[in-house]
């Protein structure tokens, strides 16, 4: 009996025209955002080469002394990444350029072709059509599943048979699920097929994989909206006040709560600005003065003079590296006060499911503030490396005084560094590792937890309101 | 007749659901918003008063010419919290310095990064989402709902024409669509008007009138919309359902298609290459200075302090030091000058490229009526590109205002009060100079003649063929929507 349900109800909704309307709008837009991710990937990627290149060549100038290499500003920038097409994560405004030595970290700038005037929402990308607009077919095509059935009258005739309401609400389900599948798969499909013919874009085996998981979630996030329609239609009378109610739970849901976020960020943690940072740094710069002044560092700390004996090279090297590792200090305090705001504001607006989708799909294609926190993290490491390398060439060379230190001054007098030259084959260059898709799943285990639970709830919910529907 | 069936139709809009679920939710979400706005407006302001009066205290502090060098905020704008456009994603301040341009980022580099994943949020977007919604759910069983109880065939079988029938609903429509739309700028504006910091002028009235008007036209848009599909459908559900398509594609596919497609017809070069412009200018300046200043020499029995706004300035010097530091200033100022005018123009370059783009995509999403009411209300709250290019041009009007007035207190930046306090008799050669002393006497510059900055928003007139172009093409497709409907309520079939 179930299965004429499911069987009548995919029938009657594949002839009706919100299927058709539906159809033809979720295809062209996946077709569109097929084509628009393309061109901006083959821009992105050409950009990214483009600069990688001038930084390695750059780099590769530098290795004539080893001192040079450990003192050159390398930008590390970020890659575009072809899971961007599910989901880009508002990745054009974050920060996209690391600029670095051995000794300094700045704070992350956002550098490339980017219109800041255009773009209110996001990016149309796969994850931002499924959250708009098939969660507002799905409403489409349930918001008169029960009270649509009583106008009409036919629900009396199915519930004079014998049959239970559970099964009636679940074929339902079922019935509208299978149909939402189908705009869904078509429009990934063309989506995908786009794709992969303009042989920009390599997905390899692992993205399909995480691909298929966000297909999965999408499907999990668009059954909260088809329960969520099934309960308001099983809690009204007409299929009009039905309507009514949804789009305005749907407006509140997927388009104001999300836009909560700035001003929720704004209100409970100020944004540190500029001035602050400026402040913050004399500030720094002051106390490692005093400090220096009182002989923390040693006798003569940051002398320079033709007499030798008032030069005291490693109490210079101790300073100079405090002063570096102050100001680094500052500048990742900074950085960590601008991304505290907006992961809190973030994580406010999860009150929406759109922003749970959101936000679990940026983890599984490893895209948005998650990957900039990564990338950031990894960036440090590689710095690490790169200073640990230069200390292992430093140690080979006898003339250096083995003091890591950048001071200019130091470098030419005193040698602090070797000066040496190096192999630029054996310079580790940075290289950025994505997460493994059990990692990224491990990232989004909440997020896919509470959809689950939005779910649970609405299915309850409309289950209870329907067992108790008036047929009359 | 008209009239009859207008009152009718209002009475019976008056009692439905989906009108009391529209207005409260309307009067509700503005006064939640509205303080949330106008307290964040609040601390925009207090920060704002806050770098003014610091700025001030540093001019204050002034003791030579050359450190002139304040900051011009831009203030913020009152309006924004009916339309923020770009006020909080434009830069906010610009330092103005005599060699330098006052550079004012379009981007926000101060601002956070971060906070660019959150969308806008303002009373536009209250109006432009519940508002349009709901005058859709009006309109849509104006026509096809009669049909289907059966009532339209009674009221044509009267003697009233179809016209009539069509005008009187339209008229009701509207009437019923004023009453949430006024409640919530009536709430709005009591709320404002509870937080004594904002204070609203008589232009700022006159801009919040006009916004008031286009969203009434904005939402008969909306309406027509909906009396279309009502005429154009036998089925009341079926011409809802169209209704919304058309309202997401409006809402959502339109603006953002719009941005997709300039961006690929005009796309914009990188900033980086008007950086590396920029600084490749700067270095040839540099370059010309060191070779006029080549025979002049720098070093000597010299004192240096630091002054206002973190600039060196000289304390003593010996005489033959000064005279070179004289012409030195003298030959290089201008160069820097030119050079800072040369960059000026480069970043404007790299501006009207952006406003271009912009200006083709406004162009391209104004099939969408939304898109179009929603750039009328930024240009009327005066948070659009165009009221950052005004803030920009006032900025590099008083950055000349500021060279003006150094150079002529200076003597075109020859005189040593521009470097320094040292007086003419204290140039006698080997004389012991006393450092700390020399440092207290000198006394800060009186600058009660050096003009302030002051930027108010644009004035409406000057904004107004912009705008009333927007509302003109607003009022264009709320005729072309009507006529549509009439044609194809003309040919309706009543059975």
């Amino acid at each position: 009996m179930i299965r004429q349900i499911i069987y009548r109800e995919i029938l009657e909704n594949l002839l009706s025209l919100r299927f058709i309307l539906s159809l033809l709008l979720a295809i062209s837009l996946f077709a569109a955002a097929g084509f628009v991710f393309v061109a901006k990937y083959r821009q992105e990627s050409q950009d990214y080469w483009k600069d990688t290149n001038e930084n390695l060549s750059s780099l590769s100038e530098q290795t004539n002394r080893l001192c040079d290499v450990a003192r050159y500003r390398q930008t590390v920038y970020r890659k575009p990444k072809s899971l961007a097409l599910c989901t880009e994560g508002f990745e054009k405004y974050l920060p996209n350029s690391f600029r670095f030595s051995v000794f300094s970290m700045y704070i992350p700038q956002v550098r490339g072709r980017g219109n800041f005037d255009l773009g209110r929402f996001s990016d149309m990308d796969l994850v931002f059509i499924i959250s708009l607009i098939l969660s507002f077919i799905a409403l489409i095509f349930t918001y008169d599943t029960i009270c649509g059935e009583k106008e009409a009258g036919t629900l009396r005739l199915i519930l004079a048979a014998s049959i239970h309401r559970h099964k009636i609400l679940l074929g339902k389900y079922i019935g509208v699920m299978l149909t939402l599948g189908i705009p869904l798969l078509l429009g990934l499909l063309v989506n995908l097929l786009i794709v992969i013919s303009s042989r920009d874009v390599i997905i390899s085996s692992v993205d399909w994989l995480k691909i298929f998981t966000i297909v999965l979630l999408s499907l999990l996030y668009l059954s909260i909206f088809v329960l969520l329609g099934m309960f308001v239609s099983s809690r009204t009378a007409h299929s009009a006040n039905s309507m009514v109610i949804l789009l305005l739970v749907w407006v509140g849901l997927v388009i104001l709560i999300p836009s909560f976020g700035r001003i929720v960020s704004d209100a409970a943690r100020e944004s540190p600005t500029q001035a602050q940072l400026q402040r913050r740094l004399t500030e720094a710069d002051q106390k490692i003065r005093d400090d220096s002044r009182s002989g923390k560092f040693g006798r003569n700390a940051g002398m320079f003079s033709s007499d030798p004996e008032k030069c005291n090279p490693p109490a210079t090297a101790r300073w100079y590296n405090a002063l570096r590792e102050a100001y680094n200090q500052v500048y990742e305090d900074h950085l960590n006060k601008m991304i505290v705001p907006a992961t809190f504001g973030r994580s406010f607006t999860r009150l929406s499911p759109t922003v749970l989708y959101q936000c679990a799909s940026e983890s599984i294609a490893g895209t948005g503030i998650n990957r900039f926190n990564s990338l950031y993290q990894q960036v440090k490491r590689y710095q690490q490396d790169l200073k640990e390398y230069i200390r292992s060439k430093d140690a080979e060379d006898p003339e250096s005084l083995h003091l890591l230190c950048d001071h200019g001054q130091a470098i030419r007098d005193w040698g602090v560094i070797s000066k040496k030259p190096v192999s630029f084959d054996t310079v580790p260059k940075f290289r950025e590792r994505d997460l493994a898709l059990g990692q990224s799943l491990k990232l989004a285990i909440w997020d896919i937890g509470l959809l689950a639970l939005f779910n649970l709830v609405f299915f309850a919910a409309a289950f209870v309101s329907f067992l108790r529907y008036d047929v009359r | 007749m008209i009239w009859k069936i207008a009152k009718k139709e209002f009475l019976l809009n008056l009692m439905t659901f989906k009108f009391a679920v529209g207005t409260i939710i309307c009067v509700v979400l503005t006064a939640v918003f509205m303080p949330i706005l106008a307290k964040d407006y609040q601390r925009r302001l207090e920060d704002y008063n806050e770098n003014v009066a610091a700025n001030e205290a540093e001019l204050r502090k002034v003791k030579v010419y050359k450190n002139i060098t304040p900051t011009a905020y831009r203030p913020p704008n009152v309006l924004s919290v009916f339309g923020e456009g770009l006020e909080k994603q434009l830069g906010q301040s610009a330092r103005i310095e005599l060699g330098g341009v006052s550079e004012i980022s379009a981007t926000s580099t101060g601002g956070n990064p971060f906070l660019s994943i959150f969308p806008t949020l303002d009373v536009t977007l209250i109006l432009k989402v519940v508002m349009s919604i709901l005058a859709l759910l009006v309109a849509y069983n104006t026509i096809s709902g009669e049909r289907e109880q059966g009532t339209l065939k009674l009221i044509l079988s009267g003697t009233i024409a179809r016209y009539q029938v069509l005008l009187g609903k339209l008229l009701a429509g509207l009437v019923t669509l004023i009453v949430p739309v006024t409640s919530a700028f009536i709430m709005g504006l009591l709320i404002l008007q509870y937080f004594p910091m904002v204070s609203l002028a008589g232009a700022d009235w006159t801009r919040i009138g006009l916004m008031y008007l286009v969203s009434l036209i904005f939402i008969s848009v909306m309406y027509n919309v909906g009396l279309l599909f009502s005429c154009l459908m036998r089925r009341a559900s079926i011409s809802l359902v169209l209704g919304l398509f058309a309202w997401v594609v409006f809402v959502v596919v339109i603006p953002n298609g719009s941005v997709y497609l300039a961006n690929y017809l005009r796309p914009i070069e990188a900033k980086e290459k008007m950086d590396a412009q920029v600084r490749d200018l700067r270095e040839q300046a540099n370059n010309e200075i060191q070779d006029l200043t080549k025979t002049l020499r720098t070093g000597g029995n010299q004192g240096f302090a630091m002054g206002a706004f973190r600039g060196i300035f000289i304390v003593y010097c010996e005489k033959a030091l000064m005279d070179d530091y004289k012409k030195e200033y003298t030959l290089s100022e201008p160069v820097k000058l030119k050079c800072a005018d040369k960059i000026f123009e480069v970043q404007q370059q790299y501006l009207s490229g952006l406003m271009k783009q912009k200006h083709l995509a406004r162009t391209i999403a104004q099939i969408s009526p939304i898109t179009l009411y929603e750039s009328l209300m930024s240009a009327l709250a005066g948070t659009d590109l165009a009221s950052f290019e005004h803030f920009r041009n006032r900025v590099k009007l008083h950055t000349n205002e500021v060279i003006e007035y150094i150079r002529s207190e200076t003597d075109n930046f020859s005189l040593p009060s521009y470097f320094t306090q040292c007086k003419e008799e204290d140039y006698e050669e080997g004389k012991k100079w006393d450092y700390d002393k020399l440092l207290e006497q000198s006394s800060p510059l009186n600058l009660q003649d050096l003009p302030r900055f002051s930027c108010g928003p644009e004035r409406l007139t000057k904004a107004l063929p912009r705008i009333t172009t927007h509302i003109l093409l607003l009022v264009f497709i709320n005729a072309i929507f009507f006529t549509l409907s009439f044609v194809a309520f003309l040919k309706y079939d009543v059975r």
